[in-house]
């Protein structure tokens, strides 16, 4: 069949980069890479010629909350390229820690991504090193600096109460 | 190639926006000109931003239907389905067929709906504003159409998790078919003046060219895309819905400048009209309807659609909760904004307005005021308070 033969494909082109290759559904195959193998792996799709870059996700992990006398563990986010070739999705996983969030820019290789990385960088507080643009693109221009929306931590500014209601 | 052309002190910069002229939503441009030529152009959006996608967190996977709806007002219907598909995708049901036809059916009247409502504002970009009167009082027809099946002309709300609300009854069949027929003959009118209308030519043949390889790289989509010979299009290239069963031509034209964009929309109606006869013509019966367990099991599930604009994209991320973790939305505009800023350089100011218009970025619907007629009253003018009390006294 296509699909798996399209899949077989992108699972050779990534295999000798990524630590771990999963099937994860019928048409989606999930890629692990690291800060460090990030570009190769994007570079050999798009050399390839295999697909597009669809999308790019951000998934904030913050730490469970630790028992009693343990410290906590540390916050992590996921970052995800999507690319797709017909009906096939592959994706790119790479996991940092908060305390070091700090991205290569892919912008080299698939120009159109600035638009996504401006928004990783403003929506999860994400450093994209080497991304041709970091002006705002969505917040408003007065938002205050380091409070990053699409974090789990993020629940809303406390409302201000108005003059003369209530009590 | 250059995505983001950044300004130099030097440059002489147009800004263009927020409030757009062309664009009934607002975006802010800024050109750098030398003359009457653009050298550079760069974008900031997010006037608009409401924080949808961080809204989904807090409410529950139903809820999220109906908030999702209103990401888009003229594509409402395609970004419930691209969420109820994902949602189905991560409990593990299947909608039944004649669902699935019902949401391929509507998904096509949308289309129809939103290409003519862009004609329509093209045409007035370009100058030629009977084209845009006409294409949208036969835009009326369609928006006619989705008013029969869901009592709605913008949000039809038609999708539930696990089916639809609305059946298509042989009345509702009779009145689409005579619809299409009638919009069918309007389309032969709207190919003819885009393709020989001296005037329309002279400002859309080679304007904003994009040629294959450059939309290739620039990640361009949906009918910018296809008018570039890019052959991308999701109810082809990954079937969902109904396409699998009732599948559609791909429309694509190799000129990659405005003209083909306006033809590939053209010819794209055509192809939509043919598709819902095809549908109504083989109905499938079963029930609309299957259960979707309130707490959808953890996993992730990535939903892909074909808006009227291109391929929209939905990443759901669930923790076995009624309430999603994480839900993504990548909308086709934002694909083909990095396509307009790479390919005005080098056209001439007054172009852009049309090459704007020319990806048929994301406008918002206007609001209409009916006049219901019934016991006997007559009234031609209504205030909005006497259509309020009228609503409140006829639902009584």
């Amino acid at each position: 069949m296509e699909m798996e033969k399209i899949i077989d494909r992108v699972d050779d082109l990534l295999k000798p980069v990524c630590s771990q290759v999963t099937q994860v559904a019928s048409f989606r195959i999930d890629a692990e890479v690291t800060v460090e193998t990030l570009l190769d792996a994007v570079k050999i799709l798009t050399d390839a010629r295999w697909g597009y870059l669809t999308a790019i996700t951000g998934l904030d992990k913050p730490a469970p909350a630790p028992a009693e006398g343990e410290q906590p563990g540390e916050n992590h986010m996921e970052v995800l390229y999507h690319f797709c070739e017909g009906p096939v999705v592959a994706t790119l996983r790479v996991t940092i820690p908060y305390s070091h969030a700090v991205i290569p820019s892919i912008c080299g290789i698939v120009p159109m991504a600035t638009l996504y990385e401006r928004e990783l960088i403003e929506m999860f507080g994400i450093t994209v090193e080497g991304t041709p643009n970091t002006d705002k693109l969505l917040l408003p221009d007065d938002w205050p600096v380091g409070v990053f929306p699409m974090r789990k931590e993020f629940t809303g500014f406390a409302i201000k109460p108005v003059e003369g209601e209530g009590e | 190639m250059t995505v983001e052309a950044h300004t130099k002190t030097e440059k002489f910069i147009v800004p263009i926006g927020p409030q757009h002229p062309a664009l009934k939503e607002p975006g802010h441009f800024e050109f750098s000109v030398e003359g009457e030529i653009v050298t550079g152009a760069s974008i900031r959006l997010g006037f608009v931003h409401r924080g949808i996608e961080k809204g989904t967190e807090v409410r529950n996977w139903t809820q999220n239907i109906y908030i999702l709806e209103r990401v888009c007002g003229i594509c409402s219907h395609v970004h419930a389905t691209a969420y109820v598909l994902g949602v189905e995708q991560l409990a593990g049901v299947t909608a039944p067929p004649r669902a699935q036809a019902i949401r391929t059916i509507v998904g096509e009247l949308e289309r129809i709906h939103s290409h003519m409502l862009w004609l329509g504002v093209a045409a007035h970009e370009g100058g030629f504003d009977t084209l845009f009167m006409y294409s949208w009082r036969d835009r009326e027809t369609v928006m006619d159409m989705l008013e029969a099946i869901s009592g709605n002309r913008v949000h039809y709300s038609v999708n539930l998790l696990g089916g639809v609300k609305y059946d298509i009854d042989q009345k509702l069949t009779d009145q689409f078919l005579k619809g299409l027929e009638f919009l069918e003959e309007r389309l032969t009118h709207y190919m003819k003046v885009v393709t020989t209308d001296e005037t329309f030519v002279g400002r859309t043949k080679d304007i904003g060219k994009m040629p294959k390889d450059e939309a290739y790289m620039l990640g361009s989509i949906g009918p910018t895309g296809r008018a570039s010979g890019v052959e991308r299009d999701i109810r082809v290239d990954s079937p969902y819905a109904a396409y699998g069963e009732f599948p559609i031509k791909m429309v694509t034209d190799q000129a990659g400048d405005l003209q083909a964009r306006f033809i590939v929309r053209i010819k794209e109606l055509y192809e939509s009209i043919r598709e819902i006869r095809e549908i109504l013509g083989h109905m499938p019966e079963s029930e609309l309807t299957v259960k979707v367990p309130r707490r959808i099991p953890a996993g992730e599930a990535f939903s892909r659609v074909e808006a009227p604009r291109g391929e929209l994209v939905y990443f759901l991320k669930s923790n076995g909760t009624d309430t999603p973790e994480r839900i993504k939305i990548r909308t086709p505009s934002l694909c083909n904004w990095s396509s307009i800023i790479n390919y005005a350089v080098g056209h001439k100011l007054a172009d852009m307005p049309m090459l704007l218009a020319g990806i048929d970025p994301c406008f918002s619907c206007n609001d209409r005021s009916v006049t219901i007629t019934k016991g006997g009253v007559h009234q031609t003018n209504w205030t909005w308070e006497q259509l309020r009390q009228y609503g409140i006294e006829y639902y009584r």
